[in-house]
């Protein structure tokens, strides 16, 4: 097996691309979904127009961003504004009741801007009412970031989990050196583990350096157990390399693998709760949802990293990675082994069952 | 004593094609088998089938006595056609890993492989990384070796130096077996086994191959007319000089050139290796 690992450690070496895809890609991803991928939305540009306009304006506060004010406009203006995506909101006031139009397009804008509508309206009122006393736990600021971070390293191990082993072991098919490793004197476990050892390095190390930019530059908390933490990302890396070589081994090409290796990955980006809420799936796709690791694996990263929750809170989804691991990669196994030792079971049985007269 | 590769009826098809047909082939310690056949004759797969990469639809497949397993394929050493080196390692890194792979430690590079020994395989011309397949598959010294088209796309000076290779692989006492589709390297084979459409058509030397089958010596004064009838009339011919040699009968050549009133004088020689092999290989087709 050691003989494998370093091989394959040697490969990877020479292999810019994929030791540059993995170290960029963490990186890039962390940024894009760090600073980009905000849903928090602090900014609204709002045009107000009509005979109030000044008045109501000056009323607007943040996330209200006033670009234009107009007392001698109408809905017109405001909907050509609206149109053009000058604006997300226009305030059309009048002698009576005054008119909100929000552009349906700017999704999270809209929904910012019916919530602070709302607050705004409830404060008018709320003189006489007893106040509630809100707080938020565990992101009190609602940081976009602290809730992504951890599901984005689970983000990365699916990635260099699944694609990068996948496509490092049907490369082997693809030049002929599989057979080659067929005919050495090599265990099916010693080929499969010397594949996946390397990246399981790599893949800690890209997780550890994801987690440790995640605290110092988006100041994610890490307030539970590191212990808790790995034991996750290790079941669940277990997980996705399976999936890697399972992939490999229904594939003949790079080309296949990379096609199979995204059919894997994309519902585990849009339907592990790591974008957008399980509970607000719908039924028909919410279960999806509980067949794919990730979902778990973002349980216990949040769970750990922002709740601070123990192994024992945490043990469905630690078990229900665990289950998953030991049958992704005992279906690796038997699949990778009828590619190394095909005929061994089939010799058995020829040479120990009667044979039947020609 | 028995045999260090062997199979007995093996049949492997693919859906409804039938790729090897009941082939029974032995290899013993210090000979040279060539399995000879076109491209698509079976002669790889009868290959994977003896070294248990493929399992046979029927028949056995056996080496050293018994199914291949890990302990017996420690035994072997196998060159593909695609070689099994790490294009992106150097010489000296998969010479390591072969070795490690099959329990040896610290093995040193033969020193005909020393020059090129940081140079990635990759980098090397096909007769080297041919060269380099050879000495790596030999480093654990196997008992049988496994050879598939091993001089393919090399130079003249490379083949030979590779077939010196094999023979000294031989001498040692292992047991070689090869497959070729060229027939000055089949005749460096101390046994031959002739594979068409899947099926053995023959075994034995070279004399043994050939047989009694004869073809057709033909001198004429206008010789290149004398090919382009014959020629037209589908048969095989290979010029020597003003002499061409036909694998048929006196009385179809004479059909042949009846019409045009070519003069000939035909007579029967003894067929070379590559007249009985093409022979071999029509007849079974007519059939």
């Amino acid at each position: 097996m050691w003989a494998m690992i370093v091989k394959e450690f040697r490969q990877l070496r020479r292999d810019r691309r994929t030791l540059a895809m993995m170290i960029v890609l963490p990186v890039l991803m962390l940024v894009i979904f760090g600073y980009a991928a905000n849903f928090t939305v602090s900014q609204i540009s709002t045009v107000v127009v009509g005979p109030q306009a000044i008045t109501t304006a000056a009323q607007l506060k943040a996330p209200f961003r006033v670009v234009e004010t107009d007392p001698k406009s109408g809905i017109s203006t405001a909907k050509s504004r609206l149109l053009n995506g000058n604006a997300e909101v226009a305030f059309i006031t009048g002698p009576g009741n005054t008119q909100v139009l929000m552009d349906g397009t700017q999704l999270f804008a809209v929904e910012t801007a019916e919530t602070t509508l709302g607050r705004m309206a409830q404060a008018a009122r709320a003189a006489m009412a007893p106040p509630l006393d809100v707080s938020i736990l565990y992101n009190p600021k609602l940081n976009t970031s602290w809730v992504l971070v951890p599901g984005l390293a689970g983000l990365i191990l699916v990635f260099i989990g699944t694609l990068i082993t996948s496509l490092g072991v049907v490369r082997e098919r693809q030049s002929g050196t599989l057979e080659q490793l067929a005919v050495m004197p090599l265990r099916p476990w010693d080929v499969i583990a010397g594949k996946i050892v390397p990246y399981f390095i790599v893949a800690s190390l890209d997780l550890i350096v994801i987690i440790a930019v995640g605290i110092l530059l988006f100041g994610v908390p890490f307030v539970g157990n590191i212990a808790v933490f790995a034991l996750g990302a290790i079941l669940f890396l277990l997980v996705t390399l399976g999936m890697g070589v399972l992939i490999s081994t229904v594939s003949q090409n790079q080309g296949q693998a990379i096609q199979l290796a995204f059919m894997v990955m994309l519902p585990q980006i849009l339907l592990s709760g790591l974008i957008f809420p399980i509970d607000s799936m719908s039924a028909g796709v919410r279960w999806i949802s509980y067949i794919l690791p990730l979902t778990y694996f973002i349980d216990v990263s949040r769970g750990v990293m922002l709740k601070g929750m123990s192994i024992a809170a945490l043990s469905e989804p630690l078990a229900l990675l665990a289950i998953l691991a030991v049958v992704v990669l005992a279906l690796a196994m038997l699949r990778f082994r009828r590619d190394l030792a095909p005929s061994s079971r089939r010799y058995q049985n020829s040479l120990t069952e009667p044979k039947v007269a020609a | 004593m028995n045999a260090l590769a062997e199979t007995r009826g093996v049949t492997r098809r693919f859906g409804t094609f039938t790729a090897v047909d009941s082939v029974s082939l032995a290899v013993e310690g210090g000979e040279t088998v060539g399995l000879l056949g076109a491209n698509g004759a079976g002669k790889t797969t009868l290959i994977r089938l003896l070294l248990g990469l493929l399992p046979p639809t029927s028949g056995e497949a056996l080496l050293f006595g018994s199914a291949p397993s890990v302990r017996s394929r420690r035994r072997v050493g196998y060159v593909p056609q695609t070689l099994g080196l790490y294009d992106d390692m150097t010489v000296k890194e998969n010479w390591d890993f072969t070795s490690r792979a099959f329990g040896l430690q610290r093995m040193p590079l033969p020193e005909d492989l020393g020059e090129i020994r940081n140079d990635l395989v990759g980098t090397l011309s096909l007769g080297t990384q041919r060269q380099v397949a050879f000495a790596v598959a030999m480093s654990h010294k196997p008992e049988l070796l496994v050879l598939d088209e091993p001089t393919s796309g090399v130079a003249p000076l490379s083949r030979a130096r590779l077939w010196q290779d094999i023979h000294a692989g031989a001498e040692a006492g292992a047991g070689v077996l090869v497959t070729t589709h060229n027939m000055e390297e089949a005749e460096q084979c101390d046994r031959l086994v002739v594979m068409a459409d899947g099926q053995m058509m023959v075994g034995g030397t070279a004399a043994d191959v050939i047989g009694s089958r004869t073809v057709a010596e033909v001198r004429s004064k206008d010789w290149r007319r004398t090919f382009e009838l014959l020629d037209n009339s589908g048969l095989v011919i290979q010029a020597h000089g003003d002499v061409l040699r036909v694998p048929a009968s006196k009385n179809v050549i004479d059909e042949a050139l009846a019409s045009e009133g070519v003069e000939v004088s035909t007579a029967l020689v003894r067929a070379n290796l590559e007249e009985a092999f093409v022979m071999i290989i029509s007849e079974k087709s007519a059939t």
